[in-house]
């Protein structure tokens, strides 16, 4: 039986997004904010946000992290709601889960979080792709898997909702420092594959120390979305990191790896990656941040 | 005193109890499949045996046993069913106890005064005793709230847990804050003492046999909680699920329970029963001096985390004790302290203060269960998730509404200082600690107690917890010298000369930790 999915924003993703419920059998109900936001006419939608969540149970959030709280005090979902935010890991401002922000700004108890490698313009040129989907709350996996599902998407199920939002918020920071790696004079594929393994494991401490399952990060939203990243030259983070070699630093990135460092310190757990990017953020020298990093001292692989 | 709901006293014939709790077993292993109910079975036969290895059978224990096992042998699937079900009957029976509601409303009318009697010296005027809050028991929290939500909704009371005495001291406290009786469950082993059981099997406690670890016989737990709930009976759980060993306040409960008030609640959204909201009220209870302080504490050093979790031989399984603690300290000004917290819905969110705005609550809460044509849908594992949610909230608000005393704060800088002494915090480390390190300097005590004073007063101003403490170091140590002499053979915490002393350190940890989550001093 066919559902109705909510989806709040109406830029490419919420697009992108609403094309996957309509290949899933579904309807798709877009809420936009205003004119430039606005979805083609062929796409349900409305701008009135407390409508969709009157009316869909199920609510993708698929705005930037910086405007989920924004979106979710526009909607006003309630207790019948599920919301799926389909936002990368953390809010900018204050470092808040994305989860979280919708427990904070509503009555909302049942969230999850949608991650992995989906690229809105791939996705909207009839691309294949896949995802993951995380809660705790088994209901929300299985009413986005009915929601997305097809054979143009794959939307897998997890019930670590944390590994995921950890994956979700450290990609990007990975993704900055392989474009800043590639810039790098002298840098060759030794150095990107040394971001790209250790980036990892430095998630998975994060997501261990968090509650979370480091397997996770071996998953769709962390491996995978890192090899999307570093495949896709247009990536936005991966171009962030080729422009920081220059010089010109992007805010988006910037925030985010404060956020997870500060995150990271709270939970005891050692983050050299992210603390390098944001010592670079700092003022600190490129290649002495990466000179700084091979000078720390030696390590058991593992942890 | 309020009136409690009707539900309360409603005459029940046991065997009605017994039905119910059978047919709801019914309809949980019939929707099981073979192999499920096989493993079902399977695991009540073997908890049984192993049990009954160790203890004496009740007569046709066995029968039942040995017929459980011809069936999962030879039998069909009816017939296993029917043997699994015969030994629900037996639990369901056991469970329900000597329940009556008509002895109940009797006996709660009588607690009292019989509480009163076991506190007080005065045994003969015990029917001219002046009850008041103010005097051996205080009492805190919005109780006129408290005892509105009584008349229009059921209450289950989840208060941290440090004694045996705790579920008498907890009627007595419900009774001098005008609230109705609640009914709870209580370990076959306490029913041992025959003063204690004597109350307890009549103040509406059910049995609860902690030697029986069977999924079957959990679940027929659970279910005679959900039937309580449902039928309108306040209840009342200790989520730690047993006593604190180490006297801290408890932070990791045991869900099992709490998640029968969700179950219950949903029962009333589908039966649409008035009154039918259910509401949980966190309460600390804090004790100046503990009965069984040195078995507890002795338990927790054992062997953290493999503590026994039955005892049946500590100070509370001798009456004779009992009534020595009841003279020497239960007998002082604010002996104890109860203080209720704000209620909380099934899903951890405040209930509000008016019957407006709570009915107003109620309508959207029922969205968190029920579809888009606001029928009810049940779900396990949902409702595991709310249940975590729920327990979250009860162990944030413990600590709010802990109480500090005069002993635990003489123990906590004490102990503090024997820290520093011994260069070390390990625990296991300092109750060894010799004579020399467990001797403090009276001076340099006073100045780090009034620090730590300074800040407890500082954190009740703020609100942050509670205490009615001295403003004077010297007056808060006094008391706490003349507590820690009221009853233990030895003195925690004592003045030698010109020294503070700790004269048991394992006494002197278990009153420190009661404190142990607040950070009163820069060690």
């Amino acid at each position: 039986m066919s559902m109705r999915v909510g989806i709040l924003g109406g830029g490419r993703w919420g697009q992108a997004l609403a094309r996957l419920a309509v290949a899933a059998g579904n309807e798709p109900f877009i809420a936009y904010r205003d004119k430039k936001d606005k979805p083609p006419h062929i796409l349900p939608s409305t701008n009135d946000a407390p409508q969709v969540a009157a009316e869909c149970e199920l609510l993708i959030v698929a705005t930037s992290a910086a405007q989920v709280r924004n979106a979710i005090q526009l909607a006003r979902p309630g207790p019948r709601n599920r919301v799926v935010v389909a936002g990368r890991g953390v809010e900018p401002q204050t470092g808040t889960w994305l989860a979280d922000v919708v427990l904070e700004e509503s009555d909302v108890l049942r969230v999850g979080a949608l991650a992995g490698p989906a690229p809105a313009d791939e996705i909207l040129n009839g691309g294949l792709c896949a995802g993951v989907v995380a809660s705790q709350f088994a209901e929300v996996c299985e009413l986005t898997v009915r929601a997305l599902h097809s054979d143009r998407y794959r939307c897998y199920r997890s019930d670590d909702l944390t590994g995921v939002q950890v994956s979700g918020a450290i990609m990007p920071v990975l993704a900055t420092l392989l474009g800043l790696a590639r810039s790098l004079g002298g840098s060759g594929v030794g150095i990107h594959a040394m971001v790209l393994a250790r980036g990892l494991a430095e998630g998975q401490r994060l997501a261990l120390g968090m509650g979370g399952d480091p397997a996770t990060l071996s998953g769709l939203a962390g491996v995978g979305d890192l090899v999307a990243a570093m495949s896709q030259t247009s990536h936005p983070y991966f171009e962030a990191g080729k422009r920081l070699a220059k010089g010109k630093r992007d805010k988006g990135p910037e925030k985010l790896a404060r956020s997870l460092a500060a995150l990271a310190g709270a939970n005891g757990v050692e983050v050299p990656l992210t603390r390098a990017l944001v010592g670079i953020y700092d003022g600190l020298d490129p290649l002495d941040a990466v000179s700084a990093l091979m000078q720390r001292k030696d390590r058991p692989e593992r942890w | 005193m309020s009136t409690p709901p009707s539900g309360l006293y409603q005459r029940r014939p046991r065997q009605a109890v017994v039905r119910e709790l059978l047919q709801r077993a019914r309809r949980r292993v019939e929707a099981l499949d073979d192999r499920a109910l096989e493993s079902v079975l399977e695991d009540a036969l073997y908890s049984e045996r192993k049990r009954l290895e160790r203890a004496p059978a009740q007569p046709g224990e066995r029968e039942r046993v040995d017929r459980l096992a011809r069936a999962l042998v030879r039998g069909d699937r009816a017939a296993r069913i029917d043997a699994g079900l015969d030994i629900v009957r037996y639990w369901a029976d056991e469970i329900h106890g000597h329940f009556d509601p008509r002895v109940y409303k009797f006996a709660t009318g009588l607690l009292p005064r019989a509480i009163t009697g076991l506190l007080s010296r005065r045994t003969a005027n015990v029917k001219k005793w002046r009850l008041s809050p103010d005097q051996r028991m205080r009492i805190g929290g919005d109780l006129d709230l408290l005892r509105e939500l009584a008349h229009e909704s059921t209450l289950v009371l989840v208060p941290t847990h440090v004694s045996n005495l705790d579920s008498p001291i907890i009627g007595l406290a419900l009774y001098l804050a005008g609230l109705p009786p609640f009914v709870y469950g209580a370990g076959l082993n306490l029913f041992s003492n025959p003063v204690m059981g004597y109350f307890m099997g009549r103040l509406g406690a059910y049995t609860v046999d902690r030697t029986k670890s069977a999924r079957l016989y959990k679940d027929v737990l659970k279910d005679y909680s959900v039937r309580a709930i449902a039928t309108q009976h306040h209840s009342l759980f200790f989520p730690g699920g047993t006593r604190s060993r180490s006297h801290r306040l408890e932070t990791k409960l045991k869900k099992g329970l709490m998640g029968t008030a969700i179950t219950a609640w949903q029962e009333n959204l589908v039966s649409g029963k008035r009154n039918g909201e259910v509401y949980f009220v966190p309460l600390t209870l804090t004790f100046q001096l503990v009965l069984e302080a040195n078995t507890l504490i002795a338990d927790h050093l054992e062997e953290v985390g493999k503590q026994r979790y039955i005892i049946s031989d500590d100070e509370s399984a001798d009456a004779r004790r009992i009534a020595a603690f009841a003279r020497r300290v239960l007998d002082l000004d604010a002996s104890a302290v109860a203080h209720f917290g704000t209620p909380i819905d099934v899903f951890g969110n405040p209930v509000a203060s008016t019957a407006r705005e709570r009915k107003e609550q109620a309508l959207h809460r029922r969205g968190y269960v029920t579809d888009a044509n606001g029928k009810v849908e049940f779900d396990e594992q949902r409702d595991r998730v709310y249940t975590e949610r729920l327990a979250a909230s009860i162990e944030r608000a413990y600590p709010g509404l802990a109480h500090v005393m005069a002993n635990h704060l003489v123990a906590y800088v004490a102990w503090r200082c024997l820290e520093d002494n011994a260069g070390s915090t390990d625990e296991f480390r300092l109750v060894r600690a010799s004579a020399v390190h467990r001797r403090i300097p009276r001076a340099a005590f006073m100045e780090r107690l009034r620090k730590a004073l300074a800040k407890v007063h500082a954190d009740i101003q703020a609100g942050l917890y509670h205490g009615s403490l001295p403003e004077d170091p010297a007056a808060v140590l006094k008391e706490a010298l003349e507590r820690f002499t009221r009853y233990h053979t030895h003195r925690a915490v004592a003045s030698q000369g010109t020294d503070i002393f700790i004269e048991d350190a394992k006494l002197c940890l278990y009153y420190r930790n009661r404190l142990a989550h607040l950070e009163l001093e820069a060690s």
